[in-house]
């Protein structure tokens, strides 16, 4: 045993040696991903999070990191261009920096990605008044601009609304959109479960996501009767989702239903030979 | 009756069924950790059939492999079932192997003579994690593309080799397609010939030198010197069969309803929801983890503040366990009598769980 315990602490003598020679492999090494240190990778957020910034601009990369945006990959040069790698260009327009959009060119801004919105906006009253006036409502008024949380009903409220105009013509479009909006939320909490099931459930999200994303362009035209129209038409379609989760979930039970059986055919067998092996012997 | 009379003139059945099973005798003592061995060996056979059936509509390549897994789970008919088994089993492999290891360490079966099936077995243990391994890459989903990120970044922590070896691994500066492609030959292809031939050499060598009778019991037979070659046996044992097969048949159908008692009760243990999103080189999620085998070493490595002593040290416990034949040369097989011994090998035991639930939770 004496020799196999000397070797030992010779080899992690020499390791510990060994292991000091290359600071740079350490170095390259602690930054992969599984020691739980990201590699820097955005110039833009750790300038605009640098003690240098203005406490206002300081925030953005924070309300960005709660942001629905953040959640889905959409980072700041997505919206502002320029070049997230390059701390000295990050901010060229040769390599496409847009900066802050005026005002009143915010849809646009916003419209690059939400081209169905933007068309709807537009030829909406906020749309209207915006463009000609420069003082009706844009994208942030009502969905902010860092911060952006997911879409949903609840955006339409007393609070927001009742700065520009009354409350009730907003209550009824809120009525026409509820019953959807309802059906929306249920197949997305379905969604959900079955994802923590294990279930893979892309196509439905992109169902979903197709009519959530068409109702919703629906909306910004601010027409009640069209949106009271269509809601026969989107009731439809989320049926289907909904029928196919439905379906999942029988499909999760029988599965569980059918794999018990399984092991209490095993169980069985178990003590089918247990008691057979007790048998006395002749 | 043909059938039989045609096989006894050609290879002589009823000769090898006396001489192999109804008049080959075990020890009378042997316990029920006796059996973990054939329920491993039972393992790597469900293993190897439910890997059969995915072969059939698993596409081997980074752009179809996912859709191809989530495809055999939801459209192929009792897809979801082959897979369940297939993903549960590996994980309860390693249990049961990890088991046999233990439990031969405790009886003091790795002694003279049998030095040899004990490394033919540390070294199946090894292809066993290596073929889990190789293997959680191939759904090609976010948890086993970071897993994989994880456990082939792990050989960097060596100097001038260390970087040659993670590529050689991996194909490329990162896991890629190059990556599953090696991962998909290792796990069909070169691990199962390797564990074919290795399993062979094992189980030549527990028929050929004879079982090792616990040391808790009397056996005669067994406190002879080994001066030369000799076959244990054990005239006055039970007969391998029908008494000891029964007791191997018992814990297979344990073994299965354990597998079937997890598909049931805990279907996400092994397949929780990071498994059903597609691999996303751009996206590290925030808490990536190795499987549990993996957890120690992982863990170790993370509190070692220098990585090259972290992998050196396991890589030299490894060497430590892969030849304990040799090095605990004493012939006292009875670890009862050893306090030591003992008390070595519940410190390992502990130390292990503590750093697989350290590196869970941490």
């Amino acid at each position: 045993m004496r020799y196999p315990l000397a070797l030992l602490i010779i080899l992690m003598l020499s390791s510990a040696t060994l292991g000091g020679w290359k600071e740079d492999f350490e170095k390259a090494f602690l930054t992969r991903p599984w020691t739980g240190v990201q590699a820097p990778g955005d110039v833009c957020i750790e300038c605009h999070a640098s003690d240098m910034m203005k406490p206002e601009i300081r925030d953005i990369p924070q309300k960005w990191k709660t942001s629905w945006h953040y959640q889905n990959g959409i980072s700041c040069h997505n919206c502002h261009g320029g070049d997230p790698k390059d701390a000295a260009n990050a901010m060229s327009p040769q390599r496409g920096y847009a900066g802050t959009p005026k005002y009143t060119q915010v849809p646009e801004f916003c419209g690059k990605c939400h081209v169905g919105i933007l068309k709807n906006f537009l030829e909406s009253g906020h749309g209207r008044a915006l463009k000609s006036s420069g003082k009706g409502p844009n994208c942030v008024t009502c969905h902010e601009s860092h911060n952006i949380q997911k879409a949903s009903i609840n955006i339409i409220n007393e609070r927001l609304c009742a700065k520009c105009h009354s409350y009730e013509r907003v209550k009824i479009m809120k009525q026409a959109l509820f019953v959807t909006e309802n059906k929306m939320n249920e197949i997305d909490k379905g969604l959900k479960e079955l994802k923590a099931e294990g279930v893979f459930t892309e196509e439905e999200e992109k169902n979903l996501f197709n009519t959530q994303a068409e109702f919703r362009i629906l909306f910004h035209t601010e027409d009640v009767s069209l949106v009271r129209k269509r809601t026969d038409e989107f009731g439809h379609k989320l049926n289907q989702i909904n029928v196919k989760i439905q379906k999942t979930f029988e499909e999760l039970r029988f599965r569980r239903n059918f794999s018990g059986f399984l092991m209490m055919i095993f169980v069985g067998m178990a003590i089918g030979f247990l008691l057979l092996s007790r048998r006395p012997k002749e | 009756m043909r059938i039989k009379n045609w096989l006894e003139i050609r290879i002589g059945l009823d000769d090898l069924i006396r001489t192999q099973l109804t008049e080959y005798r075990v020890p009378r003592n042997l316990n029920i950790t006796y059996t973990f061995g054939f329920v491993a060996l039972i393992a790597f056979l469900i293993q190897t059939a439910t890997g059969v059936l995915l072969l059939f509509y698993y596409i081997p390549h980074s752009e179809t492999a996912f859709r191809s897994v989530q495809d055999l789970t939801s459209k192929v008919p009792y897809g979801w079932l082959f897979r369940q088994i297939h993903v549960v089993t590996s994980s309860l492999m390693i249990v049961m192997v990890l088991l046999h290891a233990l439990s031969v360490f405790f009886l003091g079966g790795y002694k003279k003579p049998r030095e040899l099936t004990w490394i033919s077995g540390t070294f199946m243990l090894l292809i066993t994690v290596t073929f889990c391994l190789s293997g959680y890459l191939l759904p090609w989903s976010q948890l086993s593309y970071w897993a994989t990120t994880i456990a082939t970044t792990m050989p960097t922590a060596f100097p001038y080799v260390g970087d040659m070896l993670a590529k050689l691994m991996k194909g490329s500066e990162q896991v890629s397609g190059l990556t599953l492609n090696r991962f998909f030959a290792l796990h069909v292809m070169l691990l199962p010939f390797i564990l074919a031939i290795i399993l062979s050499l094992h189980l030549f060598l527990v028929r050929r030198i004879g079982i090792s009778s616990p040391p808790f019991g009397k056996s005669a037979e067994a406190e002879k010197p080994w001066t030369g070659y000799r076959h244990e046996s054990y005239p006055n044992g039970y007969p391998f069969f029908p008494d000891f097969v029964l007791k191997e048949t018992i814990m297979t159908m344990v073994f299965c309803a354990a597998i079937f008692f997890c598909i049931t009760f805990l279907p996400t243990l092994f397949l929780p929801e990071e498994a059903n999103i597609p691999a996303d080189p751009y996206k590290t999620p925030a808490h990536i983890k190795p499987e549990w085998y993996l957890l120690a070493p992982y863990q170790m490595l993370k509190i070692i503040p220098n990585k090259f002593l972290g992998v050196s040290l396991q890589l030299i416990l490894l060497l430590i366990f892969i030849s304990w034949p040799f090095l605990d040369t004493q012939e006292e097989k009875n670890i009862l009598k050893r306090p030591r011994l003992l008390g070595l090998f519940f410190f390992s035991l502990i130390l292990w769980l503590v750093f697989t639930l350290w590196g869970k939770y941490s």
